[in-house]
């Protein structure tokens, strides 16, 4: 019971700055580990000349994704076009400012989605931040440093995502399920017309943890138990989050 | 000791968190006390659990302390075994070590989940949880005896055997 106080004292108030603390203690043996590691696996793969490819088709990627998510965009916008003829009050519309960062860390453990981004609060990256790549929504920004930050993926067992589909018509909370194990929705109403293959883009709902229209998944499949009065949905996300290199930041945050 | 372990974590950030076997995370924070626990370091081996979970901890989103508590709970039942010699490199059969941290390795994950309960984190459970189980309990079965030379050599400099 103690250690349970301990932990949870520990995760709301005084972790933030242990982890500032503990990040500059661990920063130098991780810069001597990579200092030795990395040229390692440079050296194999040099051999070949697979460096190069290996960055070229990086960036060759990352230039592949912002075309898809630009697609997946206007898909959005015109959806959000038809939502405005149909209503007055739209939460958001219109363009937002992005800030492009690198990824610099994979989450260290197997219970978190996570990645560590190169830019942090002097490049005005603030928590709560949507971030895209991809082809769609990859997170939120839920740590930052100086010169770095922490994102959430959508698949993390913590995230959870208001979507809507059919032209803003219905409404579902997407949940993420492991690193692994991608997107899902469950205890849909029988009502709603879903098929594999709808796409799902943020709802922007007053409140919402994200601005309207950032594509988010599509429907995989649609799983109905016998005798139940709901469906289940398994989702593939709209962004490619195995192919993670080049991240952008919505600058853009939460009504509080 | 201490700074075998801080370069225990850095290895584990660095290199072990980027090398993914069927997408699981291999977690040699928690492999690292548990051999000096079998190796009979019972009091080096809970400091460096303390140590490695606590610096780990602050990279990781998951609840504050939980990996810190499972490397503890491994250092302590290791740690037992240890002072009665099991597990001993020298006198015990070659599998003994590697089968115990096998043992703990595939049970690491689910206590970690167990535990994090009690942070009133529910959701964990969610993710590869077996795979997890199964990936750590292979890769401990391969790296406890190496791990446990290492740990040896560096106790017996520090000259603080059991």
């Amino acid at each position: 019971m103690v250690a349970t106080v301990a932990i949870l004292y520990l995760t709301t108030g005084v972790s933030s700055g242990l982890r500032g603390g503990a990040n500059i203690v661990i920063t130098p043996f991780s810069w001597a580990v990579n200092a030795i590691a990395r040229p390692i696996g440079h050296m194999l793969a040099g051999t070949v000349n697979y460096s190069d490819v290996v960055a070229q088709n990086e960036k060759l990627r990352y230039q592949l994704a912002k075309a898809q998510e630009r697609a997946n965009e206007e898909w959005a916008y015109a959806r959000q076009l038809q939502q405005i003829t149909t209503q007055l009050n739209v939460p958001f519309v219109g363009s937002l400012p992005t800030v492009a960062v690198q990824v610099t860390r994979l989450s260290p453990t197997n219970f978190s989605a996570t990645v560590g981004i190169s830019k942090g609060r002097d490049s005005g990256i603030l928590v709560g931040m949507p971030v895209v790549a991809n082809g769609g929504l990859v997170g939120r920004v839920i740590a930052t440093t100086a010169n770095g930050a922490t994102v959430r993926l959508i698949t993390d067992t913590a995230s959870s995502v208001g979507v809507t589909f059919k032209s803003g018509k219905s409404s579902l909370i997407v949940s993420g399920r492991g690193l692994n194990n991608g997107l899902g929705a469950t205890a849909v109403p029988l009502g709603t017309s879903v098929a594999p293959g709808t796409k799902l883009s943020t709802d922007g709902l007053n409140g919402a943890l994200y601005p309207a229209g950032l594509p988010v998944a599509s429907v995989k499949t649609v799983t109905l138990t016998p005798g139940a009065a709901t469906y289940n949905l398994t989702l593939q996300p709209a962004a490619n989050l195995r192919q993670l290199s080049y991240l952008d930041v919505v600058i853009w945050e939460p009504a509080a | 000791m201490t700074l075998a372990t801080l370069i225990i974590v850095a290895i584990q950030l660095s290199v072990f968190s980027g090398l993914r076997f069927a997408g699981v995370v291999i977690m040699i924070v928690w492999l690292w006390p548990l051999v000096m626990g079998l190796a009979g370091l019972t009091a080096l081996s809970l400091w460096c659990a303390l140590v490695a979970g606590v610096f780990f901890d602050t990279h990781a989103s998951t609840p504050f302390g939980l990996t810190a508590v499972v490397a503890l709970l491994l250092a302590y039942g290791a740690s037992r075994l240890g002072r009665e010699g099991v597990g001993d490199l020298d006198s015990a059969a070659w599998w003994v070590t590697p089968l115990l941290a096998a043992a703990a390795g595939f049970v690491a994950p689910a206590i970690f989940v167990g535990a994090s309960f009690f942070t009133l984190n529910f959701s964990l459970w969610r993710d590869s949880l077996f795979a997890a189980m199964v990936v750590n309990a292979a890769a401990f079965f391969v790296l406890a005896r190496p791990m446990a030379r290492v740990a040896l050599w560096l106790g017996n400099l520090g000259g603080s055997r059991r």
